[in-house]
């Protein structure tokens, strides 16, 4: 297609599908006007030139991320696209409060679940879908948080209907990553378009790092006002997502340390600095629950800070996310959320869930195994976007399986209608042409609701495809926030 | 800073100077040959000898012969890759550079932003053009850049690094292998005049040394300002002339001043000392080439001792701490 008129019409939008910047009339939504006139001035051939500055200047940022198992070679370019996603603010403005509102109860819920259980005996959510989830942890039964707050930092995966409403598609409760290529990517979109920064009014997204020092710091159990030593736990340098690990301990001014660098004496925990032991307050943890301390979670494991979690219960070291905060990441609790959004908050959901069936449920069951070749079936416990059978294209032995699978352990699977998500133009070997994305906003919650300014846009770079996972070779965008209240 | 990253700044500081000066030792030999007699013979083997290797041994492996005169051009092109572009090679500049940027991402929450890209840009740029060598032409402007770019690097942690125990790592590391690198720079030439077959030969110059170490101007301040003799001085100007910034007592005085503000240094400092010391027991300009060649391996020991002292610590620190 020719670029030279973007705005005349020649952009092949996709049949039944909201697209970010273009109206299904063909002209372009009022936000997204800088990049339009961008276009239209300079043409492909410009486009095509920025995205390789743009490839060098992530190059040179050194931003990537770690594909599992890739031996020596193994950090990867951050995949950009040139072409950002516009949201106008005063729709972002009201996302932003659904989402605040959604963690709020969804805490409310994590503390009530091993505490008085009261949701559960009023038989709002069933009781045997709680007690034997695999995520719901007896050590941490009796324990209240701070502001009883457990998930303290959810990333909360959006996605438009075909009449470009936002839909909640999941919420990722345990060790959320993603933030720092939203940063990273306003970063580079900054050095690679300054024009296009000067040409609109872009909200910036720069102080989420602080915010998330703040909010971490408001965890901090030692009141004796000295500044409380705040660590990212992550698990090592091959990590898939060491990267962020190690970028917001730099943004933060924290320090990066893994399970050996820590120790437990006195009822408190330590980190092993070059000028001794200094007593840790609040640890910002990238592992995974039954990694955190082997003498809690895990018998067979070996992995952890042994006698961490005793600390956290005895309220000496704040731990965010809270461990136990992953029983309200699960894809059959997810259908409950308005439920339970209106229990605890006597409120209407202001985000939407998308239709979803649970297998463990004989009506809905049949329902999905009559229908499988229409249906997304999702794993109930999998993030990163494994295994995931796509109905419509999978081949008649992959949905046998499938359905072998739910028959098997109804329990741990959900199936929801394959989305029409929406598209945005994205610069691609021939020109512009539209792929499917979602957005992953970050929501913080400790003494205050923090919500980030847009978020991390996935795109799927396959025409067609809606796998956004950069593990499986999705893109990314940057988001802009335009304000169009004055 | 946690107690396992003061290993990593170190060495750091030890990759960044090792990229530089390797790069300098190649073209210090571009000096030499340019200011030599046409039909000199070069030692290209020494090379590898002064970096700790066994030269006959690397030279097999490449299925050449160092002794067969005929194959001197083959065996310049295998010093130059087993030093420049073989990842394979434990001191090859892209393998420095690969452990160099190991070492940054493993500690990159103490790095500041702007060090960090150039760090991202040095190892692009060296894993991309230190790929297939051409001639000593492009060879010499290929090490000329690798240089300025650690400058770039350097420039960076002047200008944003905050000054405390990282920092202070981070310049023990990188004068500690200054020095190192000096003395097998130093080396080089003294290996060259002590080659049997090339006693007849006119003696290289060392004006080509400190040409490649960027000293030359200020030998020439020495020279007019402290000292006598000739070409011997500059022996004396590289270890002792502690004005100089890569000369040998330069960096062992940098070493203890950084050294001084961390933690259990005493037994540093006592190291330094003792190096001090060797070097400025006698009058240089009196040792003849092979006690200068012995002297030189005196300071690489002592060098190699006070490295295990200081990594010594940290890591008994960290044995302490958790028995």
């Amino acid at each position: 297609m020719s670029l030279e008129n973007f705005t005349g019409g020649r952009y092949p939008l996709t049949p039944h599908c909201f697209d970010e910047l273009v109206t299904n009339a063909g002209t372009v939504r009022p936000p997204a006007g800088a990049i339009a006139r961008f276009i239209d001035k300079h043409g492909a051939p410009e486009l095509f030139k920025r995205q390789q500055q743009l490839n060098q200047t992530i190059s040179d940022m050194g931003v990537c991320f770690t594909l599992y198992s890739e031996g020596a070679n193994i950090d990867r370019a951050w995949p950009l696209d040139v072409i950002p996603r516009t949201i106008p603010s005063s729709e972002w403005q009201r996302t932003s409060a659904g989402l605040k509102q959604r963690l709020t109860a969804l805490n409310l819920f994590i503390d009530d679940l091993y505490n008085q259980q009261k949701i559960l005996k009023d038989g709002i959510v069933p009781a045997d879908l709680v007690l034997h989830s695999k995520n719901f942890l007896a050590p941490c039964q009796g324990v209240s948080p701070r502001y009883g707050v457990w998930a303290n930092i959810c990333g909360t995966d959006l996605v438009r209907d075909e009449h470009g409403t936002f839909l909640v598609l999941e919420d990722n409760l345990r060790v959320p990553s993603g933030v720092s290529y939203m940063l990273e990517n306003r970063t580079v979109m900054k050095r690679v378009f300054p024009e296009l920064f000067a040409d609109s009014t872009i909200v910036p997204v720069d102080d989420y790092p602080a915010q998330l020092w703040q909010m971490l710091a408001s965890l901090s159990p030692r009141g004796d006002g000295t500044p409380p030593c705040i660590v990212v736990l992550t698990p090592g340098i091959y990590n898939s997502a060491y990267f962020e690990h190690s970028f917001l301990a730099q943004q933060m001014g924290v320090e990066l340390a893994e399970n050996h660098d820590f120790f437990v004496e006195d009822d408190l925990v330590w980190l092993k600095t070059l000028r001794g032991k200094r007593q840790v307050d609040v640890i910002y943890r990238r592992v995974d629950d039954i990694f955190i301390d082997p003498l809690a979670f895990r018998a067979d494991s070996v992995l952890g800070i042994p006698g961490l979690i005793n600390v956290w219960r005895k309220g000496k070291v704040a731990i965010a996310n809270a461990p136990g905060s992953g029983v309200a990441d699960d894809k059959v609790i997810y259908a409950f959320v308005p439920k339970i959004i209106e229990y605890y908050l006597s409120e209407q959901p202001l985000i939407q869930n998308v239709e979803t069936y649970l297998c463990q449920d004989p009506l809905e069951q049949s329902y999905v195994l009559a229908n499988l070749d229409k249906l997304v079936v999702k794993p109930a416990n999998e993030s990163g976007g494994y295994g995931i059978m796509i109905g419509p294209r999978a081949t008649p032995l992959e949905r046998e399986q499938m359905a072998a699978a739910i028959k098997a352990n109804p329990r741990n699977f959900i199936a929801q209608p394959t989305l029409n998500l929406s598209t945005a133009p994205t610069l691609c070997d021939t020109g512009l042409e539209p792929r499917h994305l979602d957005l992953r906003p970050f929501i913080l919650q400790g003494a205050e609701l923090y919500c980030s300014t847009g978020g991390l846009s996935r795109v799927a770079l396959t025409r067609g495809s809606l796998v956004v996972n950069s593990s499986q070779g999705g893109g990314s965008k940057d988001t802009w926030i335009i304000n169009d209240e004055g | 800073m946690l107690a396992r990253s003061g290993e990593n700044i170190f060495w750091l500081g030890r990759y960044l100077e090792r990229l530089d000066d390797t790069a300098r030792l190649v073209n210090a030999t571009s000096h030499l040959l340019i200011d030599s007699h046409k039909d000199t013979e070069f030692g290209w083997p020494v090379l590898l000898d002064v970096m700790g290797l066994d030269s006959s041994h690397i030279l097999m492996e490449y299925g050449l012969d160092p002794k067969d005169a005929s194959q001197l051009a083959h065996i310049e092109q295998a010093v130059m890759q087993h030093l420049i572009s073989n990842v394979e090679s434990p001191i090859s500049i892209r393998t420095a550079c690969s452990q160099l940027k190991f070492n940054a991402r493993t500690i990159r929450q103490l790095l500041p932003r702007d060090m960090w890209e150039e760090l991202n840009k040095l190892d692009s740029f060296v894993q991309q053009q230190c790929q297939a060598l051409n001639g000593r032409q492009q060879r010499y402007q290929l090490m000329t850049e690798i240089s300025r770019r650690c400058q770039m690097v350097l420039g960076s942690v002047d200008s944003v690094m905050l000054r405390g125990d990282a920092f202070d790592l981070f310049t023990v590391g990188r004068h500690l292998e200054r020095a190192d690198m000096v003395t097998r720079i130093m080396d080089v030439m003294v290996l060259q005049t002590l080659q049997p077959s090339l006693l007849k030969r006119p003696r290289f110059r060392w004006i080509s040394i400190l040409n490649a170490l960027g000293g030359v101007e200020s030998y020439h301040y020495y020279l007019a300002n402290n000292a006598t003799g000739a070409e011997a001085d500059a022996i004396d100007y590289l270890l002792s002339y502690a004005d100089f910034p890569r000369s040998v007592s330069y960096c062992l005085n940098r070493v203890a001043a950084s050294a001084k503000g961390l933690p259990d240094s005493a037994a540093t400092l006592q190291h330094v000392q003792q190096l001090q010391a060797l070097i400025n027991q006698q009058p240089l300009t009196d040792l003849s080439t092979a006690q200068l060649h012995e002297l030189i391996d005196q300071i690489q020991a002592g060098i190699i001792h006070l490295h295990q002292v200081l990594v010594g610590v940290s890591l008994s620190e960290q044995q302490a701490l958790t028995a």
